[in-house]
């Protein structure tokens, strides 16, 4: 079944049921996420053994090789991995896509113009789908949808396009639509975190929100504090400093910004495996020590390293479930806090806007776990933005001060909770009793997390998917083409997952709870 | 921990634990599966950022690039997705660690560097018959002037699998940011002792892509498995093409979840360019309702829709057709003829026909026999030997062909009556290497002898060798690889590694096991822990290597 979206399209949907074949009603709109604007015909193109990319009239030099690359993988993404007919006689050949891109800067900046416009007509010779983007980046979303209007003919063995002509219009409702992969509970090899990567741009998400260090490990190379990764599992679970420049590049020529975190001063054992003095005291291993200026001087240091390499407008600081109970038994750092006429919530205040400002200086803006606001709000830099997580209806208190707000609250939006289903996800609307347009804005969007306590290599895109793709949808489509009821999108997200799949991504049946296993044998599209 | 061998090695290991550094221990004998023999020094090798394959002294060709593709991907797997300090020509942040690189470049180049690997192959042929040599011979000099590892092999199957060890002796150094090898000089001699490894995938209870197929494929190489049995076909769908009966594949789920004749011939072409033969099953009579959405008369009624219509004549038709289209694509010596759980009772099923049966004067399992050993005639008829579930022996083993395999899986102490009628075996005996039961652990896995109650030699080579088999019930997609590893290279050493070289207990191994798993991961692999229920997430956060 199609999804149908309003009156009209509803006739122009009951229209083609009839007039058209299977393959259209199950063909027609299984875009996820789902466009702004859509408008399709009737006709089936095929591809031409040769799809061509060309670019007439674009301003994009294309020197890095963003678009050249991104066509390809749609190409064989496309195939599928089946093997083409060589030769067939028709006469409407697709034989390739034309990409404008007005913009010849191919630097991935916060808030960058996503938008697309994708048509395919159904006549002329030779035929060209024409991309039109303000940036790369949409051109890049453009491919996607484009890969998505495409299918393999069992049949003919060739590729095929159905209802042309195509007119989509579309760009994100929110400029923030991301993933947070935490390496430190598990080590995630490169491989992963990039196959991460590639199955976040097939549902158009666009920041993956890097938990690089906690408590348990730190696995990354800090050049300024090389001791830092001893804190690292063992020899093998680390990152160079290479690594992530790698795995940054990676990110941005797929149009998905990474997002360094490194949460202070809770969460923060690990640090002193290679620097016992950031430990309040051997048995008592945090949050960092307040009272030592060598925490900020790392502190700053990792925040050099990071900039050179974390090129993102955000740095992520934490300041999450800061337990400070460490300061107050530790008489050195009590003494210290009492010289300061401090209690210790003065101490965690005043070591979260001083990493802040340590954040400022090297050019990023920064975005705190809620804590921070919840505690200390009106004392945050203007420049916050504030990760929402404890639960619903924070968003609306963080844009009343006049803040910038990022949405993930837990009972919705973690992916860690098994118990939270991809209708959940779905559901889950950031702006929420947020009427003011002003306000509105300030809600940059919202990110779905992957907590890594049960999650290693063996079943983190199982649990991530399909669940964050109905997030997705809901930070990337236009509210008013929202389904009210998840079951409304329900094919079109199992379609979406079956594509995921076939595209060598794990991702989990919609049915049970959150990476269940399937019940029993079927069709794809049915569980 | 290293698993070390005997106390001399074991002496040796805690020499080395204080005079060497953490990744020696982690990686100076961690191979999997174990080789017939090894031994190793102490000295540690820097790779060359050129590192070169050559072929002097092979007679093998290579025209079909099988050899340079497999250099390749090793080299590429080697780099376990880490940035050597060759990758990165100039980075602003590599100006602020020049200093310390520079110190390290110091320690580099005092290593001694190997600057390639010299393969040998005897045999200049590349067609991957059953039962090959896959032996082959592993030096690593620590002296000489240009150093080259030196590979010998029979064939080029031989030559991967030295190459997969190779892989595995090769680390990522993250202070030099270099490729090493540590423990020069090694001497490795290895070869299987089963000629059949396999591991059974099932396309019929779930559609596995293409893509997911070749990342199986891709994954069994690691542990040197070398048969994958794809049971393409039963009940519940037919998802591939037969171009002799093109609406066969009537009967998949849907118009997606299908494979096009070519896509299995990319599938064997893709596992046999990694040394893996594919055998593909065509299961009957029973497991064959999906048979009939194309063509209605296989069934024997519309209420009661297998096994396939042991009187009519089409049945075996079409049986001929998919196996002449079969031999064209699926080149194994062998193919998989099921006849497994064939339910003869059901009421309407026996009214319709019991009385052509009589006709024949054959009783309902007399009707079985005679379906199972038509089909096997087909099967002989296209140049095929055959394997066939169990139950045909246990039901009429006197009567099977003598090119028959018997397929374990109902349980133990099969294979002794089998290889005793003087027939072929293979082990599956689902207690133990089913996938699809997840209360059986990786130390059952491991632990499962092929050979058990088999003395006598003549009969122990009637072994050809044991299969592990996932089942595609509650896999699809989403879990497969997590469910197949790690059990299944717990398997995969029992079927490679020589019977005196495996320990009796499971928990010597367990630390180089949950290393190979480490590799896995660390491969994109999606291994499961060893430490939890089958495929299990992690109980809590740690380190791969103790979970």
């Amino acid at each position: 079944m199609a999804c149908i979206w309003d009156t009209h399209s509803l006739h122009f949907g009951l229209l083609f049921g009839i007039l058209l074949s299977f393959s259209v009603t199950t063909n027609g709109l299984k875009l996820w996420p789902m466009p702004k604007s859509v408008n399709y015909g009737s006709k089936t193109l095929y591809w031409s053994t040769n799809m061509q990319l060309r670019t007439d009239g674009s301003n994009y030099a294309d020197s890095s090789g963003i678009l050249k690359e991104a066509f390809e993988r749609v190409v064989n993404l496309i195939k599928a991995d089946h093997i083409i007919e060589a030769k067939f006689a028709n006469s409407s050949v697709l034989a390739g896509v034309n990409v404008v891109v007005h913009s010849s800067d191919d630097t991935l900046n916060f808030g960058i113009d996503e938008s697309y416009t994708l048509n395919v007509p159904a006549k002329g010779s030779p035929l060209y789908a024409k991309i039109e983007a303000s940036t790369i980046f949409g051109a890049l979303h453009a491919l996607e949808t484009f890969s998505q209007l495409c299918y393999f003919n069992f049949t003919s063995k060739v590729v095929e396009l159905h209802a042309a002509p195509w007119t989509i219009y579309d760009l994100p409702r929110f400029p923030y639509r991301g993933l947070l992969i935490d390496t430190s509970r598990h080590y995630l090899p490169v491989p992963v975190i990039k196959s991460v990567i590639d199955s976040m741009t097939y549902s158009k998400l666009n920041i993956l929100h890097w938990h690089i260090v906690d408590d348990q490990s730190f696995p990354i190379e800090i050049p300024s504090y090389p001791k830092l990764w001893d804190g690292a599992y063992s020899y093998t679970e680390r990152y160079t400093i290479n690594d992530a420049i790698d795995i940054v590049k990676y990110a941005e020529r797929k149009g998905v910004n990474v997002l360094a975190e490194i949460d202070v001063p809770g969460h923060t054992l690990s640090w002193g495996v290679g620097y016992s003095s950031l430990w309040p005291s051997k048995s008592c291993r945090e949050p960092l020590d307040v009272s030592n200026e060598f925490s900020f001087k790392v502190i700053d240091g990792i925040l050099s390293d990071f900039s050179k390499v974390f090129k993102f407008k955000f740095v992520h600081l934490g300041g999450d479930e800061v337990n400070t109970s460490c300061w107050t038994t530790t008489p050195r750092i009590k003494e210290w806090l009492n010289n300061h006429h401090m209690n210790e919530s003065d101490g965690y205040r005043y070591f979260v806007l001083r990493a802040q400002q340590i954040a400022l200086s090297h050019g990023y803006d920064i975005i705190n776990w809620e804590e921070t606001f919840n505690n200390f709000g009106d004392k945050l830099s203007p420049s916050t933005v504030v990760h929402n997580w404890l639960g619903g209806g924070v968003a609306q208190k963080v844009v009343a001060d006049g803040l910038r707000c990022i949405v993930s609250n837990q009972d919705k939006w973690y992916l860690d909770h098994l118990d939270a289903t991809w209708e959940g996800f779905y559901t889950n609307e950031p702006l929420t009793n947020i009427t003011n347009p002003a306000q509105q804005k300030l809600v940059l969007g919202g990110e779905v997390c992957m907590w890594g306590e049960h999650i290693d290599t063996s079943d983190i895109q199982q649990t991530i998917w399909p669940r964050a793709a109905a997030a997705a949808e809901r930070l990337w489509t236009p509210f008013d083409k929202l389904a009210k009821d998840p079951k409304d999108v329900i094919s079109r997200l199992a379609h979406f997952r079956c594509l995921l799949n076939q595209r060598g991504v794990q991702a989990a049946p919609l049915i049970g709870n959150g990476r269940e296993a399937p019940s029993d044998p079927g069709s794809c599209f049915k569980q | 921990m290293n698993c070390l061998r005997g106390f001399k090695s074991l002496l040796y290991g805690f020499f080395f634990s204080f005079v060497l550094s953490i990744w020696v221990r982690v990686h100076g004998q961690n191979i999997w599966p174990m080789p017939k023999s090894v031994s190793f020094g102490n000295r540690t090798l820097s790779l060359s950022s050129n590192f070169e394959l050559r072929t002097y002294r092979s007679n093998y060709l290579d025209s079909s690039g099988i050899l340079n593709e497999a250099f390749e991907r090793m080299m590429h797997l080697v780099k376990a997705g880490h940035m050597l300090k060759t990758d990165f020509p100039d980075s602003g942040i590599q100006d602020s660690v020049d200093i310390a690189l520079n110190t390290f470049d110091d320690m580099l180049t005092s290593l001694p560097v190997l600057a390639g690997i010299n393969i040998a192959i005897r045999s200049p042929n590349e067609t991957l018959n059953f039962g090959i040599d896959e032996s082959y011979y592993l030096y690593v000099p620590d002296t000489g002037s240009i150093l080259f590892a030196r590979v010998e092999a029979a064939t080029v199957f031989g030559a991967l699998h030295a190459l997969e060890t190779f892989s595995q002796l090769c680390n990522f150094n993250f202070t030099t940011k270099a490729l090493e090898l540590h423990s020069a000089p090694l001497t490795i001699y290895d070869q299987p002792r089963f000629p059949y490894r396999g591991l059974l995938i099932d396309t019929s209870r779930h559609y596995l892509p293409v893509a997911v197929i070749k990342s199986v494929i891709d994954s069994m190489s690691y542990s040197k498995l070398n048969v994958l049995h794809w049971h393409i076909v039963d009940d519940q769908s037919f998802p591939i093409e037969v171009p002799s009966y093109p609406k066969l594949w009537k009967g998949a789920y849907s118009n997606s979840e299908r494979y096009t004749i070519e896509d299995a011939a990319e599938i064997v072409k893709y596992a046999e360019q990694r040394g893996v033969n594919v055998l593909a099953e065509i299961d009957v009579p029973g497991h064959t309702s999906s048979w009939g959405f194309g063509y209605r008369s296989l069934w024997p009624s519309n209420g009661c829709r297998n096994p396939l219509d042991v009187s009519n004549e089409f049945a075996f038709e079409i049986i001929d057709g998919i196996l002449l289209d079969f031999r064209k694509v699926f080149k194994f010596k062998f193919v998989h003829l099921g006849g497994d759980e064939v339910f003869m009772g059901k009421a309407p099923y026996i009214l319709l026909f019991y009385s052509e049966l009589n006709d024949n004067n054959m009783t309902l399992s007399d009707g079985y026999r005679y379906f199972v050993l038509r089909a096997q005639n087909i099967a002989i008829s296209h140049g095929y030997d055959i394997i066939n579930w169990e139950e045909t022996f246990n039901n009429f083993g006197g009567k099977l062909s003598p090119k028959t395999v018997v397929h374990n899986w109902l349980g133990q102490g099969v294979a002794q009556k089998v290889v005793a009628a003087g027939l072929r075996c293979i082990v599956s005996n689902q207690d133990r290497w089913y996938l699809d039961h997840l209360d059986v652990p990786w130390q059952h896995f491991y632990a499962n002898e092929p050979l058990t109650n088999i003395t006598d030699p003549n009969q122990r080579k009637l072994v050809l060798g044991g299969e592990v088999c996932m089942w595609g019930e509650q896999i699809d997609t989403s879990n497969i690889q997590r469910t197949i590893w790690p059990r299944a290279a717990a398997a995969a050493e029992r079927l490679w590694t020589p019977l005196e070289k495996l320990p009796k207990n499971p928990r010597e191994v367990a630390l180089r096991l949950a290393h190979f798993r480490c590799l896995l991961n660390q491969r994109g692999i999606q291994a499961a822990p060893l430490d939890g229920y089958s495929r299990n997430g992690p109980q809590d956060p740690g380190s791969c290597i103790n979970q």
